[in-house]
C-alpha cells in the first residue's frame, strides 16, 4: 500500500469539500437547523415527552444522524461521480493506487465531512436544549460505522451511475424517505401494526435509534441490536464496494 | 539495440464480441520515440489503456522494464506516464495544486519546487494559482503533459497529444517531446498526423482493426519504399488490409 498516495488522495478529498464549504458544510447545517427549529422548538413545545425525554431533545440525535447519513453519502458519491464525468478519475486509475487506498481515502474524507456537520448540528441544538451525552462509546460507534457505511454506499452509487439522474435516486428516493420513516421525528412505538413491524425492516431505523441511545439513553431498539444491524450493513457495503473497485466496474474497461 | 522498456506478448482485448486487439506483440526500446499510427478505432488507445491500467487485456501479458502490468501494477504505474487523449481537469484545484496532488498520487512526496519547475517548463508559471477551468485549451493540454511527468516516468505515452491543437502549440509540443527524449524518456506516441510521426519517430507501428500491420524504423521504411512519403505508404497498407478483411 502506498501511504503517500493514500494521504494525498485523502487530503485532496478533504480539500475538495473544504473549498466549497458553503455548499458542503453550511448548507446542510442551515437545513437541519431549520428542521430542528420547526419540529423541535416550535412544535416540540406543544408535544408531550416521548420515551421519557422532552420532544425537543428526542429529535436531536435523529436530525444529527440524518445529516451525517446524507453528507457521508453525498461526499463520496458526488466526488467519485464527478471524477468519472470530467475524466480526472484517470489520474487515480493510472497511479499505483489499489482498491484499499481508494476506499480508505474516499470514506475517510466523507466521514470527516459528515462528523463536522453532525457536530455543528449538535452544537446548534445544545444552544436550545442542553443535555449531556448518555454514552460516549455508543455515540462514537454509531457515528463511525454509520458514516463509513453510507460513504461506502455513496461509492457504490457513483460507480453504478452513468448520469446525474441515477445519482439523485439514492438521496431523494431512498435515503430521505427511509430516514423520515426511520424514527427521526417519532418513536415507532407510536405506530400501529403492521407499520411498527414494517418499520423494523428499515436499516436506518437502527442507525437513528443507535445514536439516540448514545445521546439520550432511550431508543425503540436495544443498542446491541442496532449495532448488529449497522455492523452487518457496513460489512455488506464494504465487501460490495471493494469487489466493484477491484473489478474496475465502470472505471476500467 | 537497447533493452526493451515495453514488451507486449500476444495481447488480445475483447469488448463482448468485438475484438479491439488481436494477438498483438510489440517491443519498445529504451530512449526511442515510437509512433503508433492507425485510423479511428484501430485499437491505439485500447493498447495504451491496457499498458497504463485503464483497461485489462483479455489475453496475453504486458511488461514494463520486466514487471508485469497486472501482477506488479504498483511498480509499472510508477514507471509509466500517460497524457490522455481527452482533456480532463479538476475544477477545484489550480495548476500548482494539481501537480502537487498528482505527485502524491503517483507515490512521490509532493515537492513544490519540482511542481514550479514543471510549470515553468510548460510556460504555465503565470497561471499557477488560477483555477484550471480558466486556462485555454492549449494550456490545459500542456498541464496534462506536466502532470504525466511529475514522477519522472521512464516510459511516457502521448495519446494523440496534438489532436485539435493549433499549429503553434503542435510545434511547441513536438519540441517538448524531443527534449524529453533527449533527457532519456522513452516515448510512445499515437497520432492521426502522419507528418508528426515522420518528424518525431524513430520507429513506426501501424495498427489497423486491432492488428499490427507493420513495425519498422522510420528510416528503413522510407528507404524501402524509395521516394514515397510515409502518408502514401500508410494509406497503401491500410487499403491493402481493408481489401484483405473484405475478402
Amino acid at each position: 500500500m502506498s501511504t503517500i498516495a493514500l494521504k494525498t488522495l485523502f487530503l485532496k478529498e478533504v480539500r475538495r469539500f473544504s473549498k466549497v464549504w458553503l455548499q458542503t458544510v453550511l448548507s446542510p447545517l442551515v437545513t437541519t437547523s431549520l428542521y430542528f427549529l420547526v419540529f423541535g422548538v416550535a412544535l416540540g413545545s406543544r408535544l408531550r415527552e416521548i420515551s421519557g425525554v422532552p420532544y425537543i431533545q428526542f429529535v436531536v440525535p435523529g436530525l444529527v444522524m440524518m445529516t451525517m447519513i446524507r453528507d457521508s453519502f453525498l461526499n463520496t458519491s458526488s466526488s467519485l461521480f464527478q471524477s468519472k464525468i470530467n475524466g480526472t478519475i484517470t489520474d487515480i486509475l493510472v497511479a499505483p493506487i489499489g482498491a484499499l487506498e481508494m476506499v480508505l481515502a474516499y470514506v475517510g474524507a466523507a466521514m470527516i465531512r459528515a462528523i463536522i456537520v453532525g457536530t455543528l448540528v449538535y452544537l446548534v441544538a445544545l444552544s436550545f436544549t442542553w443535555f449531556p451525552l448518555h454514552d460516549i462509546g455508543w455515540t462514537l460507534f454509531f457515528t463511525i460505522f454509520v458514516t463509513a457505511t453510507l460513504a461506502l454506499l455513496g461509492m457504490i452509487a457513483a460507480l453504478w451511475a452513468e448520469k446525474f439522474d441515477h445519482l439523485a435516486i439514492f438521496p431523494n428516493f431512498v435515503l430521505l424517505p427511509l430516514a423520515f420513516l426511520g424514527g427521526v421525528f417519532y418513536s415507532i412505538d407510536l405506530l400501529p401494526e403492521p407499520w411498527n413491524t414494517v418499520s423494523r425492516l428499515n436499516p436506518l431505523l437502527y442507525m437513528v435509534n443507535g445514536l439516540r441511545y448514545g445521546f439520550l439513553g432511550v431508543a425503540d431498539v436495544s443498542p446491541v441490536t442496532s449495532a448488529g444491524v449497522v455492523l452487518v450493513s457496513f460489512l455488506v457495503v464494504l465487501g460490495a464496494a471493494s469487489a466493484l473497485l477491484r473489478s474496475g466496474y465502470n472505471l476500467r474497461s | 539495440m537497447k533493452p526493451p522498456v515495453l514488451c507486449c506478448r500476444h495481447v488480445t482485448k475483447r469488448y463482448g464480441k468485438f475484438t479491439a486487439l488481436k494477438d498483438l506483440s510489440l517491443e519498445v526500446y529504451e530512449g526511442e520515440i515510437f509512433a503508433l499510427l492507425g485510423p479511428n478505432g484501430a485499437g491505439k488507445s485500447t493498447l495504451i489503456h491496457c499498458i497504463t491500467g485503464l483497461a485489462k487485456q483479455t489475453q496475453g501479458s504486458i511488461e514494463v522494464l520486466g514487471f508485469d502490468t497486472v501482477n506488479d501494477f504498483r511498480t509499472t504505474r510508477r514507471l509509466v506516464g500517460l497524457v490522455p487523449q481527452e482533456i480532463g481537469y479538476d475544477p477545484f484545484f489550480t495548476p500548482l495544486e494539481s501537480l502537487m496532488i498528482q505527485m502524491g498520487l503517483m507515490g512521490v512526496e509532493p515537492n513544490r519546487s519540482r511542481a514550479e519547475s514543471l510549470l515553468e517548463t510548460f510556460a504555465l508559471s503565470d497561471k499557477r494559482d488560477a483555477y484550471t477551468r480558466t486556462l485555454s485549451g492549449g494550456m490545459k493540454r500542456r498541464l496534462l503533459v506536466a502532470k504525466a511527468l511529475v514522477h519522472d516516468p521512464r516510459l511516457l505515452f502521448l495519446d494523440e497529444p496534438t489532436s485539435g491543437v493549433d499549429v503553434e502549440l503542435r510545434r511547441e509540443l513536438w519540441q517538448e517531446v524531443e527534449d524529453l527524449r533527449t533527457a532519456g524518456t522513452t516515448i510512445v506516441l499515437t497520432t492521426h498526423y502522419i507528418e508528426e510521426a515522420e518528424k518525431l519517430a524513430d520507429r513506426i507501428g501501424i495498427l489497423h482493426k486491432g492488428e499490427l500491420l507493420l513495425v519498422e524504423s522510420r528510416e528503413s521504411l522510407l528507404e524501402r519504399h524509395g521516394g514515397r512519403s510515409l502518408e502514401e505508404i500508410y494509406l497503401e497498407l491500410i487499403h491493402k488490409a481493408d481489401g484483405r478483411h473484405a475478402a
